[in-house]
């Protein structure tokens, strides 16, 4: 019997409960099954580990304290919008400098996300003469400027700036040394969706996704595989373990997914061979290309979950042996990679150096037409 | 681009005039291509983005569109499906879905801009898009959405007037005085309603019937012509569809 799935008696209790600000969770330095005891018990005691760590709560969840003069936060909008209108021609690279248009979309969400009133009266100001009415928002006046100025001047991530991002049907939060969850990986929740709908072996299993990060993909997986759902999400990063956490009890997951600290495979021993499925993004961006990112990327996001080494596949290949080794027969994987000659080397490889170990390669698109993913299963 | 023509908005005509584009197995219904500035007025209207987002995925010319020839045009044979009808996860798989392709690599490289996205749908060629949403997953539903709407509009199936029968969901979205009402249709479904959408094309497929006089089809409704009027009044996309389809026939428009 493998004891991996903590059952908490407050599930059901804390489906319906606000996220909570201090979770940690993590493994014990040895290797026997990782201890993460069920974690609505941390709540109050913070984890005894070093590495514990707290996440933010992102703008959309912190409670409407900060009563505003609607006038001063309609001068806050208009120098919002301003600052966003003025960026246009900012550089000469057009894959890298702020647009306008997206600014202002992100503006409307800035304000989605800090004002409590459903309808905001920001938007219906020509309504007028209610000057004097305050509104409650979730971060002081002082700190909007502030953050928007963040996202003008340092290039801060929109998602990092309110804390969250919108990804499937579900909100994620994200932080500052956690990748923000890409719509291109949406696909691999439904890739598994498509293979659990038509087989219902696979919903009964175990499934690991391995660099979880903010957690996106495991919870993501964990619904579509319904009650019976069992996954297990790694990560190397503290941080990403507190954040995946975190997101996994918001959504009242925390029966179905196990967040587990550790390299690639290594908190996986007692799965070995037990696996029906394997799901991972893992970094596959050649180190060369770093300093030429985005800066949104390459100046905010973890190089940990970006730098795949010399041509981005190190931890890829990595991934196809350990495929061999944790998935049952019959078993499904699916890894994200940086796409075209990455996809067909990874294919390659599992078909050369792999002999016989995996059958059913393919190689997937994404929306944009993009060789993006390689799944198969193993024989 | 054929991107700009899929946007144009045909209507099928009972007409038998040659066209010069028109493949000779139409035998029915003619094309008519609505000028750009209907095209552009609905296209803003459904809150479209008429770029292509930075090149490539929409590069395709048309030819590989089944019931679409390179202007884009829906060309109906006698007996086409009524797309409405379908689940939206049927729906969905007669589409092609994508997202605009960005120069370079995408993926980790890149922080999402925008989440724009695109439903080709591969029978008629019609192309919803959705950007304004901060999810992929929300953008892919309201274009789904949009497609609907689009369908509706620009999809005309034959309709005999002679021995008209009007489906329910046609019914269901007459206001309460059309005396072809019948207890069984239920209350009005305003035009905000998902369900407005296949009563809207109903009433378009017998409007075009009518060829575009709204007295003809208000009495195939039982209304009178300004109840039928204002009906058409209260839905953007219905009362623009149906503008066009009366100037293509050289009649004033509805205000
Ligand atoms: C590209 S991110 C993907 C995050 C998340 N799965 C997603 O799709 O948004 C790669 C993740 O792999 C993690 N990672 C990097 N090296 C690792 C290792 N040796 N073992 C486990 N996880 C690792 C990073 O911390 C990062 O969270």
């Amino acid at each position: 019997m493998i004891r991996i799935f903590p059952s908490s008696r407050f599930t059901s209790l804390l489906s319906a409960a606000k996220p909570l600000r201090s979770f940690a969770c993590s493994s014990s330095p040895t290797r026997e099954p990782p201890q993460c005891a069920s974690f609505a018990e941390k709540k109050s005691s913070p984890a005894s580990n070093s590495l514990s760590f707290t996440p933010k709560t992102p703008l959309f969840l912190r409670p409407p304290l900060h009563a505003t003069p609607l006038s001063e936060v309609w001068k806050w909008h208009d120098w919002a919008k301003d600052l966003a209108s003025s960026v246009e021609d900012s550089s000469t690279n057009s894959e890298d400098s702020l647009d306008s248009v997206v600014l202002l979309r992100e503006l409307k969400w800035l304000i989605e996300d800090s004002i409590v009133d459903d309808d905001p009266v920001i938007h219906r100001r020509e309504i007028g003469d209610d000057c004097e009415k305050s509104v409650k928002l979730r971060a002081s006046l002082e700190e909007l400027y502030d953050l928007w100025r963040q996202r003008i001047e340092k290039r801060r991530p929109f998602q990092y700036v309110v804390g969250c991002e919108h990804w499937r049907d579900l909100v994620v939060c994200v932080e500052e040394g956690v990748l923000i969850p890409r719509p291109e990986t949406e696909l691999i929740v439904e890739m598994v969706e498509e293979l659990v709908t038509r087989d219902e072996w696979y919903k009964k299993g175990i499934w690991a996704d391995l660099g979880t990060g903010s957690g996106a993909i495991a919870i993501g997986v964990a619904k579509v595989l319904g009650s019976r759902g069992k996954v297990i999400a790694t990560d190397l990063s503290p941080v990403a373990i507190a954040v995946a956490g975190n997101n996994v009890q918001r959504y009242g997951l925390q029966g179905m997914v196990e967040v587990r600290e550790g390299s690639w495979f290594e908190p996986l021993k007692d799965v070995e061979g037990k696996l029906v499925g394997l799901v991972s993004n893992p970094p596959y961006i050649p180190s060369g290309d770093i300093p030429g990112l985005q800066a949104e990327v390459g100046r905010h996001e973890p190089k940990l979950a970006l730098d795949g080494g010399i041509d981005g596949t190190d931890s890829l290949l990595h991934l196809c042996h350990g495929a061999s080794r944790m998935l049952k027969r019959g078993g499904f994987f699916v890894f994200e990679t940086n796409g075209e000659k990455q996809s067909k080397m990874i294919v390659d490889y599992m078909t050369n150096d792999l002999k016989d170990t995996f059958s059913d390669l393919r190689i997937v698109s994404d929306f944009a037409g993009i060789d993006r993913f390689v799944s198969g299963f193993r024989l | 681009m054929a991107v700009a023509a899929l946007f144009r908005f045909p209507l099928l005509l009972r007409r038998s005039l040659p066209s010069p584009s028109s493949p000779s197995y139409v035998t029915y219904y003619r094309r008519t291509v609505l000028s750009d500035g209907f095209s552009y007025r609905l296209r803003s209207f459904l809150r479209y983005s008429s770029s292509d987002g930075g090149g490539g995925g929409g590069g395709s010319s048309g030819n590989d569109l089944g019931g679409a020839n390179d202007t884009g045009i829906v060309v109906s044979e006698v007996q086409i499906p009524n797309y409405l009808k379908f689940s939206d996860e049927e729906l969905m798989k007669q589409c092609k879905f994508e997202t605009f392709r960005v120069s370079g690599p995408g993926g980790q490289h890149r922080n999402k801009r925008d989440s724009a996205v695109r439903l080709k749908h591969l029978p008629t060629g019609i192309v919803a898009q959705a950007v304004e949403d901060r999810s992929q997953h929300k953008n892919r539903a309201s274009a789904l959405n949009r497609l609907r709407t689009l369908l509706a509009i620009k999809v005309r199936n034959k309709v005999d007037i002679d021995a008209y029968s009007p489906p329910p969901e046609l019914l269901q979205i007459l206001p309460p005085k059309s005396t072809i009402r019948t207890s069984s249709s239920g209350s009005q479904i305003g035009p905000n309603n998902a369900k407005f959408v296949p009563g809207m094309q109903a009433l378009l497929d017998v409007i075009s019937a009518c060829d575009g006089s709204i007295a003809d089809s208000a009495k195939l409704l039982g209304l009178s012509t300004g109840g039928l009027s204002r009906l058409i009044l209260s839905h953007d996309g219905l009362r623009m569809a149906v503008n066009s389809m009366r100037a293509a026939k050289g009649m004033k428009p509805l205000k």
